[in-house]
Protein backbone atom coordinates (compact mmCIF):
# COMPACT_ATOMS: atom_id res chain seq x y z
CA UNK A 1 0.00 0.00 0.00
CA UNK A 2 0.94 3.24 -1.31
CA UNK A 3 1.67 5.78 1.56
CA UNK A 4 -0.96 8.18 -0.03
CA UNK A 5 -3.37 5.77 -0.10
CA UNK A 6 -2.14 4.71 3.55
CA UNK A 7 -2.59 8.22 4.56
CA UNK A 8 -6.20 8.37 2.52
CA UNK A 9 -7.01 5.30 4.79
CA UNK A 10 -6.17 7.38 7.81
CA UNK A 11 -8.27 10.17 7.02
CA UNK A 12 -11.32 7.98 6.50
CA UNK A 13 -10.90 6.39 9.57
CA UNK A 14 -10.53 9.90 11.67
CA UNK A 15 -13.67 10.21 9.85
CA UNK A 16 -15.44 6.86 11.07
CA UNK A 17 -15.81 6.49 7.32
CA UNK A 18 -13.43 3.46 6.57
CA UNK A 19 -14.98 0.06 6.21
CA UNK A 20 -14.55 -2.01 9.72
CA UNK A 21 -12.06 -4.69 8.11
CA UNK A 22 -9.82 -1.79 6.74
CA UNK A 23 -10.55 -0.31 10.25
CA UNK A 24 -9.05 -3.32 11.80
CA UNK A 25 -6.11 -3.57 10.06
CA UNK A 26 -4.98 0.01 10.15
CA UNK A 27 -5.92 0.29 13.84
CA UNK A 28 -3.38 -2.25 14.32
CA UNK A 29 -0.77 -0.12 12.35
CA UNK A 30 -1.53 3.33 13.98
CA UNK A 31 -0.61 1.84 17.06
CA UNK A 32 2.79 1.17 16.63
CA UNK A 33 3.29 3.88 13.68
CA UNK A 34 4.41 7.11 15.17
CA UNK A 35 4.92 9.11 12.38
CA UNK A 36 1.02 7.83 11.72
CA UNK A 37 0.19 8.69 15.39
CA UNK A 38 1.63 12.05 15.14
CA UNK A 39 -0.69 13.00 11.63
CA UNK A 40 -3.38 11.53 13.34
CA UNK A 41 -3.34 13.90 15.81
CA UNK A 42 -2.55 16.87 13.41
CA UNK A 43 -5.74 15.81 12.13
CA UNK A 44 -7.62 16.48 15.19
CA UNK A 45 -5.71 19.65 16.02
CA UNK A 46 -6.88 20.76 12.33
CA UNK A 47 -9.98 20.13 13.42
CA UNK A 48 -10.16 21.72 16.59
CA UNK A 49 -8.58 25.07 15.03
CA UNK A 50 -11.34 24.97 12.06
CA UNK A 51 -13.46 25.01 14.58
CA UNK A 52 -11.99 27.66 16.49
CA UNK A 53 -11.62 25.99 19.56
CA UNK A 54 -9.15 27.80 21.53
CA UNK A 55 -9.42 25.88 24.65
CA UNK A 56 -6.11 23.66 24.23
CA UNK A 57 -2.43 24.64 23.37
CA UNK A 58 -1.77 22.51 20.43
CA UNK A 59 1.72 21.55 21.57
CA UNK A 60 0.30 21.24 25.04
CA UNK A 61 1.72 17.65 25.30
CA UNK A 62 -1.69 16.51 26.82
CA UNK A 63 -1.41 13.33 24.87
CA UNK A 64 2.51 12.39 25.81
CA UNK A 65 1.65 12.90 29.55
CA UNK A 66 -1.46 10.54 29.12
CA UNK A 67 0.82 8.34 27.42
CA UNK A 68 3.52 8.27 29.93
CA UNK A 69 1.24 7.92 33.20
CA UNK A 70 -0.70 4.81 31.06
CA UNK A 71 3.04 3.25 30.69
CA UNK A 72 3.02 2.72 34.55
CA UNK A 73 -0.56 1.26 34.56
CA UNK A 74 -1.00 -2.54 34.18
CA UNK A 75 -1.54 -4.24 30.93
CA UNK A 76 -5.58 -4.05 30.39
CA UNK A 77 -7.46 -7.53 30.39
CA UNK A 78 -10.58 -7.09 28.76
CA UNK A 79 -13.21 -9.06 31.63
CA UNK A 80 -16.31 -10.18 30.67
CA UNK A 81 -19.49 -8.06 31.03
CA UNK A 82 -21.35 -9.75 34.19
CA UNK A 83 -24.22 -9.30 31.56
CA UNK A 84 -22.56 -11.12 28.60
CA UNK A 85 -24.50 -14.34 28.93
CA UNK A 86 -26.83 -15.05 25.32
CA UNK A 87 -30.50 -13.93 25.61
CA UNK A 88 -31.62 -17.63 26.41
CA UNK A 89 -29.58 -18.09 29.32
CA UNK A 90 -30.33 -14.87 30.64
CA UNK A 91 -34.25 -15.55 30.46
CA UNK A 92 -33.44 -18.63 31.92
CA UNK A 93 -31.97 -17.16 34.96
CA UNK A 94 -34.50 -14.73 35.51
CA UNK A 95 -37.10 -17.16 35.47
CA UNK A 96 -36.53 -19.86 37.79
CA UNK A 97 -36.96 -17.05 40.62
CA UNK A 98 -40.09 -15.72 39.36
CA UNK A 99 -42.24 -18.71 41.49
CA UNK A 100 -40.95 -17.63 44.20
CA UNK A 101 -41.36 -13.80 44.24
CA UNK A 102 -44.96 -14.54 43.41
CA UNK A 103 -45.02 -17.04 46.69
CA UNK A 104 -42.93 -14.50 48.61
CA UNK A 105 -45.44 -11.79 47.16
CA UNK A 106 -48.78 -13.56 48.23
CA UNK A 107 -47.66 -14.43 51.56
CA UNK A 108 -46.96 -10.59 52.03
CA UNK A 109 -50.36 -9.65 51.27
CA UNK A 110 -51.65 -12.42 53.21
CA UNK A 111 -49.84 -11.27 56.26
CA UNK A 112 -50.56 -7.85 55.70
CA UNK A 113 -54.52 -8.52 55.23
CA UNK A 114 -54.17 -10.63 59.10
CA UNK A 115 -52.26 -7.59 59.92
CA UNK A 116 -54.47 -5.14 58.76
CA UNK A 117 -57.79 -6.95 59.77
CA UNK A 118 -56.71 -7.36 63.38
CA UNK A 119 -56.19 -3.73 62.98
CA UNK A 120 -59.13 -2.22 61.38
CA UNK A 121 -61.44 -4.30 63.70
CA UNK A 122 -61.67 -3.34 66.74
CA UNK A 123 -65.30 -3.41 67.15
CA UNK A 124 -65.26 -7.39 66.46
CA UNK A 125 -63.39 -8.75 69.71
CA UNK A 126 -65.70 -6.14 71.93
CA UNK A 127 -68.97 -7.86 71.04
CA UNK A 128 -67.84 -11.18 70.55
CA UNK A 129 -66.48 -10.11 74.19
CA UNK A 130 -70.10 -8.75 74.89
CA UNK A 131 -71.76 -12.18 73.08
CA UNK A 132 -69.99 -14.40 75.05
CA UNK A 133 -70.55 -12.45 78.22
CA UNK A 134 -74.40 -11.60 77.30
CA UNK A 135 -75.87 -14.69 76.32
CA UNK A 136 -74.98 -16.96 79.63
CA UNK A 137 -77.29 -14.63 81.24
CA UNK A 138 -79.45 -15.83 78.59
CA UNK A 139 -78.72 -19.59 78.94
CA UNK A 140 -78.91 -19.00 82.75
CA UNK A 141 -82.20 -18.30 82.30
CA UNK A 142 -83.62 -20.46 79.30
CA UNK A 143 -81.26 -23.08 77.81
CA UNK A 144 -80.18 -24.66 80.65
CA UNK A 145 -83.25 -25.90 81.87
CA UNK A 146 -83.70 -27.22 77.94
CA UNK A 147 -80.18 -28.74 78.13
CA UNK A 148 -82.31 -31.64 78.70
CA UNK A 149 -83.61 -32.17 75.39
CA UNK A 150 -80.97 -30.42 73.37
CA UNK A 151 -77.87 -32.62 73.07
CA UNK A 152 -76.32 -29.87 69.98
CA UNK A 153 -75.24 -27.39 72.10
CA UNK A 154 -73.09 -26.79 75.17
CA UNK A 155 -74.45 -25.41 77.89
CA UNK A 156 -72.55 -22.76 79.65
CA UNK A 157 -71.80 -22.66 83.17
CA UNK A 158 -74.17 -19.74 84.76
CA UNK A 159 -72.75 -16.79 85.49
CA UNK A 160 -73.80 -14.17 88.72
CA UNK A 161 -75.66 -11.02 86.72
CA UNK A 162 -73.43 -9.06 88.41
CA UNK A 163 -70.78 -9.58 85.93
CA UNK A 164 -73.25 -8.25 82.98
CA UNK A 165 -72.88 -4.96 81.81
CA UNK A 166 -75.23 -2.84 82.90
CA UNK A 167 -78.41 -2.44 80.77
CA UNK A 168 -78.00 1.54 79.87
CA UNK A 169 -74.35 1.16 78.47
CA UNK A 170 -74.96 -2.26 77.16
CA UNK A 171 -78.32 -0.37 75.50
CA UNK A 172 -75.69 2.69 74.65
CA UNK A 173 -72.74 -0.11 73.08
CA UNK A 174 -75.80 -1.73 70.93
CA UNK A 175 -77.06 1.52 69.13
CA UNK A 176 -73.28 2.85 68.95
CA UNK A 177 -72.07 -0.50 67.20
CA UNK A 178 -75.09 -1.49 65.02
CA UNK A 179 -73.96 -0.36 61.84
CA UNK A 180 -70.48 -2.54 62.45
CA UNK A 181 -71.93 -5.60 64.33
CA UNK A 182 -73.49 -8.38 62.01
CA UNK A 183 -77.30 -8.77 62.16
CA UNK A 184 -76.79 -12.17 64.07
CA UNK A 185 -74.43 -10.38 67.20
CA UNK A 186 -76.99 -7.66 66.69
CA UNK A 187 -79.71 -9.60 67.79
CA UNK A 188 -77.78 -11.63 69.94
CA UNK A 189 -76.97 -8.75 71.73
CA UNK A 190 -80.39 -7.33 72.02
CA UNK A 191 -81.58 -10.33 73.55
CA UNK A 192 -79.02 -10.00 75.74
CA UNK A 193 -80.00 -6.35 76.86
CA UNK A 194 -83.98 -7.96 77.04
CA UNK A 195 -82.68 -10.42 79.24
CA UNK A 196 -80.53 -8.77 81.68
CA UNK A 197 -83.51 -5.90 82.12
CA UNK A 198 -85.73 -8.77 82.54
CA UNK A 199 -83.13 -10.35 85.09
CA UNK A 200 -82.83 -7.07 87.15
CA UNK A 201 -86.72 -7.11 87.55
CA UNK A 202 -87.22 -10.56 88.02
CA UNK A 203 -84.04 -12.11 89.84
CA UNK A 204 -85.32 -15.46 89.33
CA UNK A 205 -87.34 -15.96 86.22
CA UNK A 206 -89.36 -19.07 85.17
CA UNK A 207 -87.20 -21.70 83.73
CA UNK A 208 -89.83 -22.23 80.63
CA UNK A 209 -90.26 -18.81 79.83
CA UNK A 210 -88.15 -18.21 76.59
CA UNK A 211 -89.85 -19.66 73.21
CA UNK A 212 -88.15 -22.86 72.15
CA UNK A 213 -86.72 -21.31 68.38
CA UNK A 214 -85.30 -18.51 70.05
CA UNK A 215 -83.85 -19.82 72.78
CA UNK A 216 -82.07 -21.90 69.79
CA UNK A 217 -81.24 -19.00 68.12
CA UNK A 218 -79.24 -17.34 70.79
CA UNK A 219 -77.65 -20.50 71.32
CA UNK A 220 -76.34 -20.63 68.22
CA UNK A 221 -75.55 -16.86 68.30
CA UNK A 222 -72.95 -18.19 71.40
CA UNK A 223 -71.69 -20.96 69.56
CA UNK A 224 -71.22 -18.34 66.51
CA UNK A 225 -69.21 -15.87 68.69
CA UNK A 226 -67.20 -18.64 69.93
CA UNK A 227 -68.03 -18.99 73.77
CA UNK A 228 -67.61 -22.39 75.70
CA UNK B 1 -20.78 1.45 7.56
CA UNK B 2 -21.97 2.10 11.84
CA UNK B 3 -20.69 5.19 12.94
CA UNK B 4 -17.96 4.69 15.68
CA UNK B 5 -15.97 1.93 14.02
CA UNK B 6 -12.91 3.28 14.49
CA UNK B 7 -13.27 4.32 17.68
CA UNK B 8 -14.56 0.75 18.44
CA UNK B 9 -11.31 -0.73 16.27
CA UNK B 10 -8.80 1.43 18.64
CA UNK B 11 -10.87 0.39 21.40
CA UNK B 12 -10.85 -3.48 21.05
CA UNK B 13 -6.88 -3.43 20.42
CA UNK B 14 -6.53 -1.44 23.98
CA UNK B 15 -8.87 -4.06 25.55
CA UNK B 16 -6.42 -6.48 24.23
CA UNK B 17 -3.43 -5.04 25.79
CA UNK B 18 -2.29 -2.75 22.89
CA UNK B 19 -1.50 0.53 24.83
CA UNK B 20 -0.24 2.45 21.41
CA UNK B 21 -3.96 2.27 20.25
CA UNK B 22 -4.86 4.21 23.31
CA UNK B 23 -2.28 6.96 22.39
CA UNK B 24 -4.69 7.36 19.06
CA UNK B 25 -7.74 7.79 21.14
CA UNK B 26 -6.22 10.59 23.06
CA UNK B 27 -4.72 12.47 20.18
CA UNK B 28 -8.30 12.24 18.69
CA UNK B 29 -9.97 13.39 21.39
CA UNK B 30 -8.53 15.44 24.03
CA UNK B 31 -9.37 18.87 21.99
CA UNK B 32 -13.11 17.99 22.24
CA UNK B 33 -12.69 16.45 25.98
CA UNK B 34 -10.37 19.87 26.89
CA UNK B 35 -13.10 22.33 25.52
CA UNK B 36 -15.96 20.28 26.98
CA UNK B 37 -14.28 20.37 30.49
CA UNK B 38 -13.34 24.33 30.00
CA UNK B 39 -17.42 24.37 30.71
CA UNK B 40 -16.30 23.89 34.52
CA UNK B 41 -13.53 24.79 35.17
CA UNK B 42 -11.64 28.34 35.31
CA UNK B 43 -8.67 28.33 33.16
CA UNK B 44 -6.62 25.69 30.52
CA UNK B 45 -4.02 24.53 32.61
CA UNK B 46 -7.01 23.13 35.08
CA UNK B 47 -8.72 21.90 31.93
CA UNK B 48 -5.70 20.12 30.66
CA UNK B 49 -5.18 18.42 34.81
CA UNK B 50 -8.92 17.20 34.16
CA UNK B 51 -8.24 16.01 30.68
CA UNK B 52 -5.36 14.13 31.93
CA UNK B 53 -7.39 12.69 35.14
CA UNK B 54 -9.84 12.05 32.56
CA UNK B 55 -8.29 10.14 29.96
CA UNK B 56 -6.08 7.75 32.73
CA UNK B 57 -9.52 6.84 34.41
CA UNK B 58 -10.88 5.82 31.06
CA UNK B 59 -7.81 3.88 30.69
CA UNK B 60 -8.52 1.90 33.51
CA UNK B 61 -12.22 1.77 33.68
CA UNK B 62 -11.87 0.49 29.96
CA UNK B 63 -11.84 -3.27 30.41
CA UNK B 64 -15.67 -2.66 31.46
CA UNK B 65 -16.44 -0.35 28.15
CA UNK B 66 -18.83 -2.89 26.18
CA UNK B 67 -19.72 -1.03 23.63
CA UNK B 68 -23.44 -0.18 24.26
CA UNK B 69 -22.69 3.34 23.49
CA UNK B 70 -20.29 5.25 21.44
CA UNK B 71 -16.75 4.99 23.04
CA UNK B 72 -16.89 9.65 23.01
CA UNK B 73 -20.41 9.30 24.69
CA UNK B 74 -18.78 7.24 27.45
CA UNK B 75 -15.75 9.29 27.49
CA UNK B 76 -17.44 12.33 27.45
CA UNK B 77 -19.18 11.18 30.74
CA UNK B 78 -15.86 10.49 32.53
CA UNK B 79 -14.98 14.02 31.45
CA UNK B 80 -18.05 15.88 33.11
CA UNK B 81 -17.83 13.42 36.28
CA UNK B 82 -14.06 14.46 36.74
CA UNK B 83 -14.58 17.91 36.27
CA UNK B 84 -17.65 18.43 38.36
CA UNK B 85 -15.24 16.83 41.07
CA UNK B 86 -12.03 18.84 40.23
CA UNK B 87 -14.57 21.67 41.01
CA UNK B 88 -15.60 20.43 44.48
CA UNK B 89 -12.06 19.29 45.33
CA UNK B 90 -11.15 22.92 44.29
CA UNK B 91 -13.39 24.83 45.99
CA UNK B 92 -12.89 22.89 49.53
CA UNK B 93 -9.05 23.62 49.35
CA UNK B 94 -6.96 27.12 49.29
CA UNK B 95 -5.28 28.10 46.23
CA UNK B 96 -1.61 27.82 46.80
CA UNK B 97 0.79 28.38 44.35
CA UNK B 98 4.12 27.90 46.56
CA UNK B 99 6.56 25.85 45.09
CA UNK B 100 6.59 22.54 46.77
CA UNK B 101 9.99 22.08 48.17
CA UNK B 102 9.16 18.13 49.28
CA UNK B 103 8.60 17.50 45.05
CA UNK B 104 10.08 20.26 43.37
CA UNK B 105 9.90 18.74 39.96
CA UNK B 106 6.12 18.24 40.25
CA UNK B 107 5.68 21.89 41.25
CA UNK B 108 8.24 22.60 38.05
CA UNK B 109 5.98 20.46 35.61
CA UNK B 110 2.83 22.66 37.31
CA UNK B 111 4.88 25.50 36.77
CA UNK B 112 5.62 24.89 33.31
CA UNK B 113 2.23 23.66 32.41
CA UNK B 114 0.80 27.34 34.34
CA UNK B 115 3.22 28.98 31.62
CA UNK B 116 2.36 27.10 28.33
CA UNK B 117 -1.70 27.36 28.69
CA UNK B 118 -2.26 30.34 31.08
CA UNK B 119 -0.33 32.82 29.36
CA UNK B 120 -0.40 34.89 26.69
CA UNK B 121 2.13 33.07 24.67
CA UNK B 122 0.63 29.90 25.04
CA UNK B 123 -3.04 31.79 23.71
CA UNK B 124 -0.66 33.57 20.72
CA UNK B 125 0.55 29.76 20.03
CA UNK B 126 -2.95 28.33 19.39
CA UNK B 127 -4.22 31.51 17.29
CA UNK B 128 -1.30 31.46 15.27
CA UNK B 129 -2.15 27.71 15.02
CA UNK B 130 -5.88 29.08 13.97
CA UNK B 131 -4.50 31.37 11.42
CA UNK B 132 -2.67 29.09 9.47
CA UNK B 133 -5.06 26.64 9.43
CA UNK B 134 -7.60 29.32 8.48
CA UNK B 135 -4.92 30.40 5.41
CA UNK B 136 -4.50 27.49 4.04
CA UNK B 137 -8.35 26.84 3.69
CA UNK B 138 -8.28 29.62 2.51
CA UNK B 139 -5.91 28.63 -0.41
CA UNK B 140 -7.90 25.86 -1.04
CA UNK B 141 -9.89 24.89 -4.54
CA UNK B 142 -13.47 25.29 -3.30
CA UNK B 143 -14.24 21.79 -4.14
CA UNK B 144 -11.74 20.71 -1.38
CA UNK B 145 -12.32 23.34 1.04
CA UNK B 146 -16.41 22.99 0.87
CA UNK B 147 -15.90 19.45 1.57
CA UNK B 148 -13.41 19.88 4.55
CA UNK B 149 -15.90 22.46 5.93
CA UNK B 150 -18.88 20.32 5.98
CA UNK B 151 -16.88 17.81 7.44
CA UNK B 152 -15.29 19.50 10.51
CA UNK B 153 -17.47 22.43 10.94
CA UNK B 154 -20.84 21.43 10.08
CA UNK B 155 -20.20 17.81 11.23
CA UNK B 156 -21.77 15.77 8.22
CA UNK B 157 -20.73 12.52 6.63
CA UNK B 158 -19.23 11.70 3.72
CA UNK B 159 -22.56 10.35 2.33
CA UNK B 160 -24.34 14.16 3.17
CA UNK B 161 -21.66 15.86 1.83
CA UNK B 162 -21.86 13.53 -1.49
CA UNK B 163 -25.51 15.00 -1.00
CA UNK B 164 -24.94 18.05 -1.15
CA UNK B 165 -22.15 18.48 -3.65
CA UNK B 166 -23.49 16.19 -6.06
CA UNK B 167 -20.71 13.65 -6.27
CA UNK B 168 -19.68 10.27 -5.66
CA UNK B 169 -18.79 9.16 -1.89
CA UNK B 170 -15.78 8.37 -3.26
CA UNK B 171 -14.98 11.57 -4.26
CA UNK B 172 -15.86 13.52 -0.72
CA UNK B 173 -13.06 11.09 0.53
CA UNK B 174 -10.18 12.16 -1.81
CA UNK B 175 -11.23 15.55 -1.32
CA UNK B 176 -11.65 15.87 2.39
CA UNK B 177 -8.10 14.06 2.19
CA UNK B 178 -6.25 16.06 -0.16
CA UNK B 179 -7.55 19.25 1.85
CA UNK B 180 -6.27 17.65 5.03
CA UNK B 181 -2.70 17.03 3.28
CA UNK B 182 -2.63 20.71 2.33
CA UNK B 183 -2.99 22.03 5.61
CA UNK B 184 -0.68 20.03 7.67
CA UNK B 185 1.56 20.81 4.83
CA UNK B 186 0.91 24.29 6.07
CA UNK B 187 1.25 23.80 9.66
CA UNK B 188 4.43 22.10 9.34
CA UNK B 189 6.32 24.71 7.01
CA UNK B 190 4.73 27.21 9.86
CA UNK B 191 6.47 24.79 12.88
CA UNK B 192 9.02 23.40 11.18
CA UNK B 193 7.94 20.15 12.58
CA UNK B 194 7.55 21.40 16.01
CA UNK B 195 3.59 20.25 15.98
CA UNK B 196 4.45 16.82 14.80
CA UNK B 197 6.78 16.98 17.37
CA UNK B 198 4.99 17.66 19.93
CA UNK B 199 2.59 15.44 19.80
CA UNK B 200 4.35 12.58 18.96
CA UNK B 201 4.73 10.00 20.68
CA UNK B 202 6.56 7.22 22.08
Amino acid sequence: MSNEELDSQLSAMFDDELPAPQCELLARRLARDDALKARWGRYAAMGAAIRAERSLSLDSGLARRVSTAIAAEPVLVAVPAPDARSPHARATAARWWQPLLGGALAAGVAAAAILWLHAAAPVVPAVAQLAATVPDAVTTQSVASDAADSDSYVVPPAVESASFAPPTELADFVVAHSEFSTPLLRRSALSALVAAEAATSTPTPPPQSAPHGQRQDESKAVHAAGAP
Amino acid sequence: MSADTSDLSLVRRVQRGDRGAFDALVLKYQHKVVKLVMRYVRNPAEAEDVAQETFIKAYRALPQFRGDSAFYTWLYRIAINTAKNAVVSRDRSPVDYDLDVQNPDESYDMQSRLKDSETPEGLVLTDEIRATVNAAIDALPEDLRTAIVLRELEGLSYEEIAAAMGCPVGTVRSRIFRAREAIDRRLREVFEGGLGRAEEIG
